[in-house]
């Protein structure tokens, strides 16, 4: 069984394309970036996140109703229903952002829910971060994906060359600016299993990256009669199998785990979900084009490719 | 050749059964019955066994997660000597400072504003003779120390709280993490970790001196009441208070009470500024003729009569410490006294009365001399005690000798005992008490009890802790977590299977069998290295099946390129192996960066997931290479393929 029998698609000459897509991708995540902002879940921004459990009876006004007597009318409360061994059950998400002492609100508020719906009532779990740590997480993760973005520099930097290292690095941008979008545009909670997912993404792509830019290296010292373009489109051709199998076994267990996987990790496989897709696609029609840009501002295989043919043509004029 | 293959079957075999090995516990004790469960513990082996099974984080068995911090500002409070206004005034400034700057490191900051206000360090901390580089040293020393003690004081406590598995960890320079698995009564927890637990014990001032003192207190409102516009608020007051009055008729000991709001006494602006007082609408209960003549007292009740303090009605509770708070009243105030509330309201009828004492600020006797406590039922000699859970304290030979000085020369006045600024009880003494053993009353029921026995017998924190961070997960979460992870992991591991099989016919059948055994070496290695599963560990576990399969397909398809080229079987796959292993070396070691990276920085649960992609990878590499490298030998040596089935 084989998708691609011996494939042969101009993935340098479709390339602007390719380029056209990802900017307009990445020029809405950046636009809604600075118009809207991220919409950070309590992990960052401080405050209390509740789960809790009711009675199937129990409507969000009702429990609007009950925190606002004492004073926490304004929280945000979400409704999502949730698949357990007794059949579909009621789930609330409430959110008290930031103030002075998040563990007080939890307390009170937990307290009076009790006092109000005795029965049939589960708190499922209780977050509580003070606004101080929320600075300090998000700063944390900042330098986290800057770090590992350094070591995988060096790394490829020292297996390959320093250009390959800069395009194994720039589609990792575009990789994570593109999943950030479909947040934005969805406004979807930013926590930090979101950027856990970022972080994957990162090295999911670039494990993807690799393996394209290994042929290219292997190719360059194998195919000496080839220019450096030609060099790299059948990379991506001789690997465009594998590339499409281990993403689509990933895709598959990454959409088992969004659809079954319950709501804690909903936004996590959700990232990605859509970050595998976009690893791949960045591997194909960023990564390696981006080597081709490169040579042509700053031929040196070109110019080493070229002289080969020379020589290999004088070689055969003696002859 | 030969011997090479033998080697890895025996790297395999080994591998396989230490995975068994390791799993067989995490095996057992899912599928006790809860009689065979019953029988081992009374056997004492079922902790044993319980203690090598897969470890399931907080979220998925339900528990709570704490990040603590050591209060500098009250540590520094507490190491300062001659604190005067001008330092309390220097203090605010720093705390303002870093409230606003939270970047801001804390030590530079104070050096900073001290020298803003031309002050020397060494005023306030160490010795006169020491530098403000060297006291800032110091003090940074005193402060890493202290988050120490406070550390082994909360592990002590948590310890003998009774918890199973606890987990306590430092964290950076000034925090402490707290993970309680399973733990029902969240709030009783909290409590127990929060308490500073500073016992002191001081000696109460004479009645005399304490009327004296309430007069003058008295005095001086009053006067600044009339200062404060002299006609127009008692004027209305009084009308306001009259309705009241008309209202409230009918209750026959209301006729001399009155409410009255707090613009009565602080004024309407004062008390349109204090947006925290729930208490505005509330009112006051206060003795209307009284209130004119004696602002302050007439907020009070004396309960002196009974062997008693003074009191206040607990909807007095805050307006009595907001004037006691008055810059102009605590003015007025003796410097070596001070205020301190009862513990506990005493109810009287449907009242709640909260005892207020004048104590001496320098405490006779502190904690740390406390060797022992533990809790007793009060004996029925003590008619405030009978009955009721006591806790019992032991002091050391010096703390003996402090204690017997201090009880000796005090025959008749009374000792208060005070537990984070606030008075449990405060008996006479009756006579010299030369064994170092006192008591504690006033306690609510016996867990309260206890749990004080335990902070006292670990120990005072140096500084309040706060809880900055604090992550709760009830049990049914956590299974449903639990169920729905691994359903999602064995549907998403199925499909994987099928599909390989689907796409590589007998080879896929190869790299499934890599699959099996690469989830088998995940969980030993979990279970073998005490590692704890998550729920995102769950979720990394989900990402490896996707990827693991990786490998192998990059060794299938290079096997067919060879194939399709022109080679021999045995060429083929040869050089397939050999070419891709550079490859799979490349992309997975860089993933494996990101999953260091992540591991590094994460919290708790993040970590789960790095481990188990970090575990994942390294496993997946060994059973796509070696695994099925060997069974690919095998076959090729003793069958003559004439096609190969990829």
């Amino acid at each position: 069984m084989q998708f691609f029998k011996k494939p042969n698609i101009d993935f340098i000459g479709i390339r602007k394309y390719g380029y056209m897509f990802s900017g307009t991708m990445i020029l809405i995540a950046l636009v809604l970036l600075i118009v809207q902002g991220p919409n950070y879940g309590i992990d960052f921004k401080g405050g209390v996140s509740m789960r809790v459990k009711f009675d199937s009876s129990v409507t969000v006004r009702m429990v609007r109703n009950s925190l606002s007597k004492i004073g926490y009318g304004n929280a945000e409360i979400k409704e999502t229903s949730i698949q357990t061994a007794k059949g579909t059950e009621k789930e609330m998400i409430i959110q008290v952002e930031l103030t002075n002492k998040p563990d007080e609100i939890a307390s009170a508020v937990s307290a009076q829910l009790k006092k109000d719906f005795p029965k049939g009532l589960d708190i499922r779990s209780i977050d509580t971060v003070g606004p101080k740590i929320g600075g300090e997480l998000r700063r944390a993760a900042i330098w986290a994906v800057l770090f590992a973005l350094l070591l995988i520099l060096i790394y490829i930097t020292l297996r390959f060359e320093f250009r390959f290292a800069v395009g194994a690095i720039l589609p990792l941008f575009h990789d994570v600016l593109i999943t950030l979008g479909f947040f934005l545009i969805f406004r979807l909670e930013i926590s930090l299993d979101v950027v856990a997912a970022f972080l994957t993404i990162v090295g999911y792509s670039l494990n993807d990256t690799i393996v394209v830019f290994d042929r290219i290296r292997e190719n360059l010292k194998t195919r000496r009669r080839e220019t450096f373009t030609q060099i790299i489109n059948e990379s991506i051709n001789e690997t465009l199998s594998r590339t499409v199998i281990t993403s689509f076994t990933t895709f598959l267990v990454i959409l088992v785990l969004f659809l079954f996987g319950g709501e804690v990790i909903h936004n996590f496989s959700f990232a990605m979900l859509v970050g595998v897709v976009i690893g791949t696609y960045s591997s194909i029609f960023v990564a390696a084009p981006l080597l081709v840009e490169w040579e042509n501002y700053a031929p040196r295989h070109k110019k080493i490719t070229e002289a080969r043919i020379k020589k290999a043509h004088r070689a055969a004029k003696r002859r | 050749m030969k011997r090479k293959f033998w080697i890895r079957v025996i790297i395999i075999f080994v591998a396989v059964a230490w995975s068994l090995w390791q799993l067989y516990p995490t095996y057992k004790v899912h599928n006790l019955s809860a009689k065979e469960a019953e029988k081992l513990r009374l056997s004492g082996k079922l902790d044993k066994l319980q203690s090598k099974t897969i470890k399931l984080g907080l979220d998925l068995q339900g528990g709570m997660y704490l990040v603590l911090e050591v209060d500098l500002q009250q540590l520094l409070v507490n190491l300062a000597k001659h604190k005067d206004d001008t330092f309390y005034k220097v203090m605010n400034e720093v705390n303002k400072t870093i409230n606003e700057n939270p970047d801001l490191d804390y030590f530079t900051v104070l050096q900073q504003t001290f020298r803003k206000h031309k002050l020397r360090l060494n005023q306030y901390f160490g010795k006169v003779t020491q530098t403000d580089q060297q006291v800032i040293a110091d003090l940074q020393k005193q402060a890493d120390d202290a988050v120490d003690r406070s550390l082994e004081i909360l592990r002590n406590r948590v310890d003998q709280f009774g918890v199973s598995e606890p987990n306590i960890q430092k964290r950076g320079n000034r925090r402490i993490v707290i993970e309680l698995p399973g733990i029902q009564d969240i709030d009783r927890a909290k409590r127990l970790i929060g308490e500073t637990a500073l016992l002191e014990f001081k000696l109460l001032k004479d009645p005399d001196v304490t009327t004296e003192v309430l007069k003058r207190i008295d005095e001086k409102l009053k006067e600044l009441q009339e200062a404060k516009g002299k006609a127009a608020l008692p004027e209305k007051k009084k009308s306001k208070a009259s309705v009241k009055k008309k209202m409230k008729s009918t209750a026959a000991d209301t006729s001399t009470k009155k409410v009255i709001t707090q613009k009565d006494i602080f004024g309407a602006t004062e008390a349109a500024k204090d947006t925290s007082a729930q208490k505005d609408t509330t009112g006051l209960e206060v003795n209307q003729e009284l209130f004119n003549e004696h602002p302050f007292l007439s907020l009070l009740r004396d309960f002196r009569s009974h062997g008693g303090e003074i009191a206040v009605p607990e909807k007095n509770k805050y307006a009595v410490q907001k004037i006691l708070n008055m810059p102009e009243i605590k003015k007025i105030i003796p410097s070596d006294v001070e205020f301190v509330w009862a513990s506990k309201p005493i109810p009287v009828g449907n009242e709640n009365y909260y005892e207020l004492y004048l104590l001496n600020k320098e405490p006779e006797l502190t904690g740390k001399y406390v060797v022992d406590a533990g809790v007793q039922i009060g004996s029925g000699s003590s008619f405030t005690s009978a009955g009721k859970p006591i806790v019992t304290l032991k002091m050391n030979s010096e703390g003996a000798k402090i204690f017997a000085h201090v009880t000796g020369a005090n025959i008749n006045r009374r000792l208060a005992i005070v537990l984070d600024n606030r008075v449990y009880s405060a008996p006479v003494i009756r006579s010299k008490i030369p064994n170092g053993n006192a008591i504690i009353e006033g306690m609510g029921n016996m867990d309260e009890a206890k749990d004080l026995a335990i902070v006292l017998r670990a120990g005072a924190l140096p500084a309040p802790v706060k809880i900055i961070e604090e992550r709760t997960v009830g049990p049914s979460l956590g299974q449903d977590s639990i169920r729905q992870g691994t359903f999602s992991a064995i549907l998403g591991f199925v499909l994987v299977i099928l599909f390989m099989i689907f796409y590589y016919r007998l080879s896929g059948f190869l790299a499934d069998l890599a699959l099996l055994l690469n989830m088998l070496f995940i969980m030993a290695i979990l279970a073998g290295f005490h590692f704890t599963l998550t729920l995102p560990g769950i979720a990394g576990i989900i990402l490896t099946i996707g990827m693991a399969v990786d490998a192998n397909v990059l060794i299938f398809e290079r096997i067919r390129e060879e194939l399709r080229a022109g080679k021999t079987i045995r060429a083929a796959i040869d050089s397939g192996y050999g070419r891709a292993f550079v490859t799979i070396l490349d992309a997975n070691l860089t993933t494996l960066f990101a999953a260091i990276v992540l591991y590094q920085f994460g919290t708790g649960p993040i970590r789960g997931f790095a481990l188990t992609l970090s575990i994942g990878i390294l496993s997946s590499m060994f059973t796509a290479i070696v695994v099925t490298r060997v069974v690919y030998d095998y076959i090729t040596e003793h069958f003559t393929l004439k096609k190969l089935s990829i």
